[in-house]
């Protein structure tokens, strides 16, 4: 029998070393072949992981229902991140071909990590290794755009981290003086059983703020709306929907914790609040979007929008929330791939400047309408199940003014993505540019059909096993 | 002894909204590291000896030696020696942190912390105040940079004000937050020197 948390440690050392070496290398052929390597192992250890399902090891890593289904979400995302990014940064030259390479398996490295991490300071510590990781990615192109964008993000998120780290300090004054503070999961809920009720709201707030840099949500959705927007697009694909579901798990961690105490209603309700505010922003500056990335970007906080009201409105609402999450991070994926396609066909990501791309690029176009079907809820996509179950959750409750809200709220996003999308498909474009003499090959679209079509086939067929591990997860979070 | 410490750690806090050169704001910065170090030493019977040459190393070296350099050599780098002219005037910036130091200690009074702690507590409140009203007030990258600095400074005041031990790994953690942070964002510091030294490209239009 292998040692699970002997499996742990090798798998982190061979994430290192092969981290490193890829940064030293100078053959691309060498970097890819062992990139692909990475990828598999990643893909075995994920495996592993759900042979070890519920285990904990070496007191750090817990393989717990929710952190190993957004592994899974994280390995497939991989396969299709590394091979869309093999294409993008084919013509670079070996040395940012490293560094690219490099950066992506220490991002992916790191989130496994915040995934299967069993206490907040080894949460807080692998997050801030994603926001390290990934401002060398999202400073990839490197144009005064994508510095701005890199240096608010990593500032902002850094300071997101400190905040986050005062809320978990909070639960300090609950501990007594000259005891050992122990944040493993465990131990955080035994001290918020005790804790006073006030301390437990200012850590939650604070957490919830400090995180949401990560999760994308109001009010510190800027910084990642730019890295969305400026990123490579395989990065903005990566980085719109797994990081965002760090920033989520570590959100959901506190909110499972501080549940079952009586600060519950008052955390669904700041979640309430948070996602929809998300969303009236969202929705305002999709309607004046002009930056076909950006829209994506706004859209991506959206939905973690939706996702913070699923949870807070409990009940059916917390199986929304995960399947949303899931089905988020292959929708948006799919499309943020696809937006990379779009710009080397049309040369631009202007809506003005782009259009008639279902001339230029069938293929392309057919896998962005199917997108957009998925992106919209409209069914048969997944996102419909889900959205139906948000709002179904405030029929229940009788909460009627957030279902209106929500409701209204929705259709401006869904009437901005619908005129934007089938203008970039089926008009002429305004502004028109000299359009690239570049190329796609329609198989690059593959990846994109087998997301969007997982989405699809969810709204049709539950899995009875995907059922059953989301009930799981919500099981412990109060009726 | 503690109490003069904490009230020198606010004054400098004070100072920051009214001074305008960013030498001032480095060597209080440095000040600040210093003190920080003062507070571990006597909070000493409270703390363990492994916890205390951490700290030290953590204020002393980093908050005084390392970043104090970084930034020194930003400043000499990017020619960057004052903030921006259009930056709120020093009357209003000390008003609104002088403000900040009331609500600070309302609030503080509001929470049922114990009276040994609550000067901590208060301090440590007014400095993240202090910190993220230098990063909103100000133009400049590098003064966003201080104010994040000043918010590190004051979750190491915070984690002394709780009373209970801090488990080494979030010490570790806190310190390589602070030593990447700095380094990456004074790489960046320098790059955006060439292009501008305020961020005001990426917009929704």
């Amino acid at each position: 029998m292998i040692n699970p948390g002997a499996i742990v440690i090798f798998f982190g050392s061979l994430a290192v070393l092969a981290g490193g070496l890829v940064a030293f290398l100078r053959s691309k052929l060498a970097i890819r072949m062992l990139t692909i390597f990475f990828v598999a192992c990643h893909i075995a250890f994920t495996l592993f992981c759900w042979i070890h399902l519920r285990e904990t090891v070496l007191d750090y890593f817990t393989f717990d229902p929710l952190g190993v289904l957004l592994l899974s979400v994280l390995s497939l995302l991989t396969v299709t991140t590394v091979f869309h990014g093999f294409i993008y940064v084919k013509a670079e030259s070996p040395r940012r071909y490293a560094i690219y390479h490099s950066a992506l398996i220490a991002l992916v490295t790191a989130m496994s990590g915040a995934y299967l991490a069993n206490g907040m300071t080894s949460v807080w510590i692998f997050v801030e290794g994603t926001t390290l990781a990934v401002a060398a990615l999202i400073y990839h192109d490197r144009t005064p755009l994508a510095l701005e964008a890199t240096w608010k993000y990593v500032f902002v998120c850094s300071l997101g981290i400190a905040l986050a780290y005062i809320g978990i300090l909070f639960l300090g004054f609950t501990v007594g003086n000259g005891q050992m503070l122990n944040l493993s999961f465990n131990s955080m809920a035994e001290i918020a059983k005790q804790a006073d009720p006030l301390y437990l709201k200012i850590a939650f707030v604070f957490v919830l703020v400090g995180y949401s840099t990560k999760m994308g949500l109001f009010p510190m959705h800027t910084v990642t709306v730019d890295a969305h927007t400026v990123a490579p697009p395989p990065i903005s694909a990566f980085i719109s929907t797994t990081l965002m579901n760090v920033g989520f798990l570590a959100i959901f961690r506190v909110y499972a914790l501080f549940s079952l105490t009586t600060i519950a209603p008052f955390m669904n309700r700041v979640l309430i609040f948070s996602g929809l505010l998300s969303l009236l922003v969202s929705a305002g500056y999709m309607l004046k979007a002009k930056h076909n990335k950006r829209m994506l970007a706004y859209s991506s906080m959206e939905n973690m929008g939706i996702v913070a009201i699923s949870l807070g409105v409990g009940e059916i609402g917390y199986y929304a929330a995960i399947l949303h999450i899931l089905l988020h991070s292959l929708t948006k994926a799919g499309l943020f791939y696809q937006m990379g396609q779009s710009y080397k066909v049309m040369g631009t990501y202007q809506l003005d400047e782009s259009g008639n791309y279902i001339k230029l690029f069938p293929a392309g176009a057919a896998a962005l309408l199917l997108g957009l079907l998925c992106i919209t809820a409209i069914p048969p996509s997944g996102m419909f199940i889900s959205e139906l179950y948000m709002l179904k959750a405030m029929v229940i409750r009788g909460d009627y003014a957030y279902l209106v809200i929500t409701s209204l709220l929705l259709c401006f996003v869904l009437y901005a993505i619908l005129t934007r999308v089938l203008h970039i498909v089926y008009s002429q474009p305004r502004n028109p540019v000299q359009l690239p003499d570049v190329k796609v090959s329609p198989w690059q679209t593959v990846s994109q059909f087998v997301l969007f079509g997982m989405v699809i086939f969810i709204c049709i067929v539950q899995p009875a096993s995907l059922r059953d591990i989301i009930h799981e997860i919500v099981q412990g979070l109060p009726k | 002894m503690n109490e003069f410490v904490i009230i020198f750690f606010a004054i400098t806090l004070i100072y920051f909204s009214i001074t305008e050169r960013f030498r001032i704001y480095v060597n209080l910065i440095a000040i600040q590291g210093v003190l920080l170090f003062a507070l571990s030493f006597l909070e000493l019977e409270k703390i363990t000896l492994g916890t205390l040459l951490f700290v030290a190393i953590e204020t002393l070296v980093f908050k005084v030696i390392v970043v104090p350099t970084l930034l020194f050599r930003i400043i000499r780098k990017t020619g960057e020696e004052k903030v921006h002219e259009k930056s709120m005037p020093g009357f209003y910036s000390l008003l609104i942190v002088s403000a900040g130091l009331i609500l600070s200690i309302l609030v503080s009074f509001s929470l049922k912390t114990t009276p040994g702690n609550l000067i901590f507590f208060v301090v440590s409140i007014f400095a993240i105040f202090t910190g993220l009203f230098l990063i909103i007030s100000h133009k400049k990258v590098f003064a966003h940079l201080v104010g994040f600095l000043i918010v590190e400074n004051a979750v190491l005041l915070l984690s002394m004000a709780i009373g209970s031990q801090i488990p080494m790994l979030i010490n570790i953690g806190i310190l390589l937050d602070i030593f990447v942070s700095v380094l990456i964002l004074g790489i960046f510091v320098m790059r955006v020197k060439q292009h501008t030294s305020e961020l005001t490209m990426l917009k929704d239009d």
